[in-house]
């Protein structure tokens, strides 16, 4: 191997060393051959003379020896690929066309791989990453996450990790010289970030005593929030800022590298965050109490996943035993440890891989649509590779000679490919952040380099390989005086084959984009049960330190709302704790019973619970079906009330809810509903609303951070301004966040479904043109071929008409047959991904009818142009030319 | 040149050639005349064509050659010497020259 490669480098490079060693070694022999013929006698003179013809010309010899060396395969490949550049050069269109196309399908797939490298595949980066696990719990109810307790059992009674951490984010408000600013804060374990093993750039990460009761509160930053708010302020360390009414000191900044479930701005160590503090006053009487933890851990060295699972589910399955009373709520609730990788990826797997799938499909219809443009190349080239073998070229050295144009034809698609994924990568991580944290781990490394080398280099065999294979070019094919009959009826098979082919596959990828494109349209005009259209949302939650009370929001949202709603331009204002499809994302159940009716033999209801201030029904547009609205004479001196949605009002059995009362503390606090309402898609436009409770602001039991909600006459964003001067003019310092119209908060729900139909639709167009683009270049040479036989049939009078009918059918027939093809394989490929449609058949007949007579329709334009030439060849010329 | 000096028979050099060598590592020269010598001056090897034949040899890797000091003249020279291959080759092309001559030989004896 070793010597192999030297010999291979003594080749290439070395050719002018090689020449000297040998002159060396001629004169050598030489000398030694003279100075034999001196002994015998001969002049010096002699002797030499004698010695050179006794060799028989130096010159020859030594371009003998060049030409055995030239046989080496190194030697075969250079001249090869030398000669491929020249024949390829001689044909820029074909270069090009062929160039683009494969550019078009690797660099679909380069991007590809480089986002699922990225995502699903490289480890997560920190030390030993896939040995971290997430602690999972399972129940027929949400907000059955780990509760602080939960987590201080696991502690105990888990062996198999090195640590097990938590992890859970809240908005603060982090004030530096009266400048407020709503940070993401992460609270975490004091030994998270050696569980992660992450080390801080800066200062130092968090220390047990950090976590101590009391102990004075600290704080690391991020690495993107220290740059972005401090600009990299490197004598950050030891500064204090004030946050929840205490002073917290900045201990140090994280490094560069996300930091998993989810990124914050800044973190805390657990008795710093005053709520998760306040529930660990009341561990020993509430066993759930601050159940939203996410808990994950390091396992020990041998211990392996299933082991460690097994080992949780126990434990979880003793908390139910023995404590009947807190999980009485929690029907099926189990535990498991899930790979943290996978479980971060979830979102954006099926996703990925069906566009994975889609671009391994457009590569393939690359390769087809490139094998007959190179078939039909080839066929052209009929006389050059007769030329070639009668000069002594043996069927392997033509073979040879295809696949490495092909080659170098894929490597230029490779290349043209990398580009196209170069600048088409900002984008797709824009669009893969929405499904998972994990987008900054995309790029374009050494791994998607050698991917794309290899699916190069395959490419160009693989389209390569059926041209060589059919070419069996004889010395006779040269006697043949017409180029124009080259190709036979097996290579027009072939070709005519391959057009199916690509037909089948472009029927696939229409069909899988037509597909979510339907759903898409079904979901975006879908009744969500309320009326979008110029609404804007603004967030303002104070914080908890200045907001107590139920009493401090009224005193803000009052006057909030009396002056916005005499502001011209808007219709009605309102505020609510819920916005739809807004921040939220997931509801907040309670269970909850009906006075005089017993739950026994069922779930216990349980309905998403929030406050909203009157006109808040009419301000989003939601119907009011039964009793009344809230009113103004609503508040804490009369009788609490509620309102609920049509959804809750399914537990009444078809009784009518108004007049009845509910509770949510087991009969200590009696709420009467007042109003039913329609249910809003809430949470996620493809399922039913959840049931939903609403309470009068001005009777709410706990201090509720809410919306503002503002139903204009113009254009709702020119209010936001107007929002935020008349909220500052109430409290200069409380934040407004996240303003939004509906509509957008209604599109950005959207986004990930309509950029998944759009790339699909995108790889789809892209397929049907590099198709079309093939029929009419396959029906063209087909018409060429039988130019004579159409001058003889328009000589004896047929009519044009017939004549282009005859080609166009031939076309359509292939369209047709692929069309057939394709479209069985789509039914069943469609059954993997239907899951992910809404309302959406993998037969949906709307959508493959309306496919079907675009293909068609396509197709037959695609045919016109060799059709017409067809009918315009004169019969003179047709026949004279053989 | 002398009748009885005979032209050597298409492929037969590189049998010799490989046979020589497997005495020892030698250089071109002296391979030429070694086979000169032990056939007796029977064989006469064209001196132009031992040249391409080696670096042919050497492709295919049934000869290495190096660079060294030849001591009967002290210079250097370039030495081959026969590989792994080399020697399988050089039993299998034996046992194929054998084969050939004892049929040849019988044929012509049968003729007679």
């Amino acid at each position: 191997m070793f010597k192999r490669m030297r010999r291979w480098f003594r080749a290439v490079g070395g050719g002018r060393r090689l020449d000297d060693q040998m002159d060396q070694e001629l004169a050598f022999h030489l000398d030694l051959e003279a100075a034999k013929l001196e002994r015998q006698g001969l002049t010096p003179e002699a002797a030499r003379t004698e010695a050179r013809r006794a060799f028989g010309g130096v010159e020859r010899v030594r371009e003998e020896v060049r030409d055995t060396r030239r046989t080496s395969w190194v030697d075969t490949i250079l001249r090869n690929v030398r000669y491929a550049r020249r024949s390829l050069g001689r044909n820029p269109g074909y270069t090009a066309a062929v160039i683009a196309t494969l550019g078009l399908g690797i660099g679909a797939n380069t991007t590809m791989f480089s986002v699922i490298d990225g995502v699903l595949l490289k480890p997560l980066p920190y030390a030993n990453g896939d040995r971290l696990l997430l602690v999972q719990h399972t129940a027929s109810q949400p907000n059955f996450g780990v509760s602080i307790k939960e987590l201080y059992e696991y502690r105990k009674q888990l062996d198999s990790f090195e640590g097990l951490v938590e992890f859970h984010q809240m908005s603060f408000d982090l004030i530096k010289r009266g400048d407020p600013n709503r940070v993401a804060a992460g609270v975490v374990s004091a030994n998270f970030f050696d569980v992660l093993r992450v080390k801080p750039i800066l200062g130092r990460t968090f220390q047990a005593a950090d976590a101590a009761h009391g102990a004075p509160a600290v704080l690391l930053l991020s690495n993107a929030y220290w740059k972005a708010r401090f600009g990299g302020d490197p004598t950050i360390v030891g500064q204090v800022f004030e946050m929840n009414d205490r002073p917290h000191t900045v201990v140090g900044v994280l490094p560069p590298v996300p930091i998993y479930p989810q990124e914050s701005d800044v973190y805390m160590p657990t008795s710093a965050c005053p709520f998760r503090a306040r529930g660990e006053e009341h561990l020993a009487e509430n066993w759930k109490t601050f159940s939203n933890l996410r808990v994950f851990g390091r396992l020990k060295p041998g211990v392996t996943i299933e082991a460690a699972s097994a080992h949780i589910a126990t434990v979880a399955a003793q908390f139910t035993r023995d404590h009947t009373e807190a999980y009485r709520d929690a029907r099926g609730f189990g535990a498991a440890a899930l790979g943290l990788l996978g479980e971060l990826t979830r979102n954006a797997r099926p996703m990925l891989l069906i566009l994975l799938g889609a671009t391994a499909l457009v590569l393939l219809l690359a390769c087809a649509n490139v094998a007959s443009l190179t078939l039909a190349r080839t066929l052209n080239r009929d006389r050059e590779l007769a030329l070639r073998t009668a000069l002594g070229a043996g069927r392997r050295q033509l073979v040879g000679q295809l696949l490495t144009e092909s080659v170098m034809l894929g490597l230029g698609g490779g290349i043209a490919g990398l580009l196209l994924a170069a600048m088409t990568q900002g984008a797709l991580g824009t669009f893969i952040g929405r499904f998972t944290a994990r987008a900054a781990d995309i790029g374009i490394d050494g791994r998607v380099l050698a991917f794309t080398a290899v699916v190069s280099i395959l490419t160009g065999l693989a389209f390569g390989a059926l041209p060589a294979l059919v070419t069996r070019p004889g010395p006779a094919s040269l006697l043949r005086q017409s180029g124009a009959s080259a190709g036979g009826p097996r290579q027009s098979r072939l070709l005519r084959g391959l057009v199916v082919a690509q037909v089948a596959v472009s029927v696939v990828l229409l069909a899988a984009a037509g597909l979510f494109m339907t759903s898409l349209y079904r979901l975006a005009r879908v009744d969500a049960g309320y009326h979008a259209e110029r609404v804007l949302a603004a967030e303002i939650f104070g914080n908890f330190t200045r907001y107590k009370e139920p009493k401090d929001y009224l005193r803000l949202y009052k006057p909030l709302l009396e002056r916005l709603s005499q502001m011209p331009g808007v219709q009605s204002a309102a505020v609510g704790t819920v916005v739809p499809l807004g921040q939220q994302g997931q509801p907040f159940l309670n269970a909850f019973e009906i006075q005089g009716r017993s739950a026994i033999g069922r779930d216990r209801p349980a309905a998403d619970v929030n406050v909203v201030s009157t006109r808040y029904f009419e301000t989003l547009g939601i119907p009011i079906v039964g009793g009344r609205d809230f009113r103004e004479t609503d508040t804490t001196e009369s009788a609490p009330v509620v309102v609920i949605n049509q959804s809750m009002a399914r537990y009444w059995d078809g009784a009518d809810p108004v007049g009845s009362r509910v509770s949510f503390d087991k009969g200590e606090h009696w709420f009467t509903v007042v109003g039913v309402t329609g249910t809003v898609r809430q949470y996620a436009l493809e399922r039913d609303g959840v049931a939903q409770l609403f309470i009068a602001l001005n009777q709410s039991p706990f201090p509720a951070g809410a919306s503002v909600l503002l139903r204009t006459t113009v254009d709702p964003v020119s209010m936001t301004e107007v929002v935020r001067d008349t909220v500052h003019s109430l409290d200069p310092d409380m934040p407004v966040e996240h303003v939004q119209t509906l509509e957008a908060l209604r599109s950005n729900y959207l986004a990930p479904t309509r950029l998944t139909a759009m790339l699909l639709g995108l790889f789809a167009g892209v397929a049907l043109v590099v198709t079309l683009a093939g029929l009419t270049g396959v029906l063209g040479m087909s018409v060429s071929q039988r130019t004579q036989e159409f001058g003889v049939r328009m000589a004896l009078g047929a009519q044009p008409g017939s004549i282009l009918t005859g080609v166009v059918r031939q076309g359509l027939v292939m369209v047709a047959i692929g069309l057939a093809i394709g479209g069985a394989a789509s039914m069943f490929v469609g059954r993997f991904f239907t899951s992910y449609l809404y309302e959406t058949q993998a037969t949906d007949p709307a959508t493959f009818g309306v496919l079907a007579i675009a293909l068609l329709a396509a197709a037959a334009v695609a045919c016109a142009g060799p059709a017409r030439r067809a009918t315009q060849v004169d019969p003179m010329l047709a026949l004279r030319s053989e | 040149m002398t009748a009885s000096r005979l032209d050597l028979l298409q492929g037969t050099l590189d049998l010799l050639i490989l046979r020589t060598l497997s005495l020892g590592p030698m250089h071109g020269w002296g391979i030429s005349q070694r086979i000169q010598q032990v056939s007796e001056d029977v064989l006469q090897v064209n001196q132009g064509s031992l040249y391409p034949a080696l670096h042919r040899l050497e492709e295919a890797g049934w000869i290495d050659s190096e660079w060294g000091r030849s001591p009967d003249h002290n210079r250097q020279a370039k030495f081959y010497r026969l590989t792994k291959t080399g020697e399988r080759r050089l039993a299998e092309e034996t046992r194929q020259w054998e084969l050939m001559t004892t049929a040849v030989a019988r044929i012509l004896a049968s003729e007679a």
